[in-house]
């Protein structure tokens, strides 16, 4: 008998699927606009471990976008924030918080026993890092990232460096959001975007992302762009 | 016709990158351009050709999270 929590994943979630996400380890690298968010709907539907990584901590700048920032908890850890989050929403998850940068010493260690990684980060070189380290590990990574009206999503399978073909050989550490900002619609689109292709990899379940999900808000444009 | 991330846009010739990203009203700084898969620096904007048929890909480049 599933706790009654679960009662509105039915019939989408079906029961042994249900009790399998009890089993299910995810590591979120970024615990901001997006990871936050990532956070919140993975540990809502019942994921039952999450390893949430980020060094940063709450400041004024995170208040429009980042649902786990409050005027409460400024200055304080943000992975702290998800793993209280989570005890006050549902307690049957199991959160570890690691407050600290990934970087190649420490991303095979965090993604020990995890089934899928999702990249929740900002920035393009500790993006090609994670991807590096969950190639190593052999883990699928669900990449998401923002930017003013813009977002996209792609699954990227180990080995597949879909980054390079995002990113081109840019050498710039940043994007568009440097000038545009993030959003809160845009973080809570991507996330929850993100969240579903990380279940449907969980479960082998639906069609996974084939190419790059790409949302223009502004323009009310959304294309699965392939990536050959 | 060409592609412009999977829609079609209608083609003209002589129409370089440059004339793509006009057309499609990207007005932001940094752009990730693909023709064909093959990635186009931005200064080759302004010179490469697109032909009938091209695949293309214009993105901005974006990185927030």
């Amino acid at each position: 008998m599933l706790p009654w929590r679960y009662y509105r994943n039915h019939e989408a979630i079906s029961e042994t699927q249900q009790e399998a996400l009890k089993d299910k380890r995810v590591l979120v690298v970024g615990c901001g606009g997006l990871g936050g968010y990532v956070v919140e709907y993975l540990g809502r539907l019942g994921v039952g471990h999450l390893v949430v990584v980020d060094g940063d901590v709450f400041d004024d700048s995170n208040l429009n976008r980042q649902i786990l920032s409050s005027n409460l908890n400024l200055g304080k850890p943000k992975v702290l924030a998800a793993k209280q989050r989570m005890q006050a929403v549902n307690p049957l998850v199991e959160v570890t918080a690691i407050q600290g940068l990934l970087d190649e010493s420490n991303a095979l260690a965090f993604m020990e026993g995890c089934d899928v990684v999702v990249d929740a980060l900002d920035g393009i070189p500790s993006r090609l890092i994670l991807q590096a380290s969950a190639a190593k590990a052999g883990i699928p990574m669900v990449h998401g990232a923002i930017a003013g009206w813009c977002g996209q999503v792609c699954i990227i399978q180990p080995g597949e460096n879909r980054l390079e073909k995002i990113y081109g050989n840019t050498t710039t550490a940043k994007g568009m959001e440097e000038t545009q900002g993030n959003l809160s619609f845009t973080a809570a689109l991507v996330a929850g975007i993100q969240a579903a292709e990380t279940v449907k990899l969980l479960l082998g379940m639906g069609r996974p992302l084939k190419g790059l999900l790409y949302i223009d808000l502004l323009n009310g444009e959304c294309d699965e762009i392939p990536l050959g | 016709m060409i592609k412009v991330n999977t829609r079609d846009h209608p083609w003209q010739e002589g129409m370089t990158v440059r004339g793509v990203i006009e057309e499609k009203k990207f007005t932001f700084r940094h752009l990730v351009v693909r023709v064909n898969g093959n990635f186009i620096p931005e200064d080759q904007y302004e010179h490469h050709v697109i032909n009938d048929g091209d695949n293309v890909m214009v993105i901005h480049l974006i990185a927030g999270g």
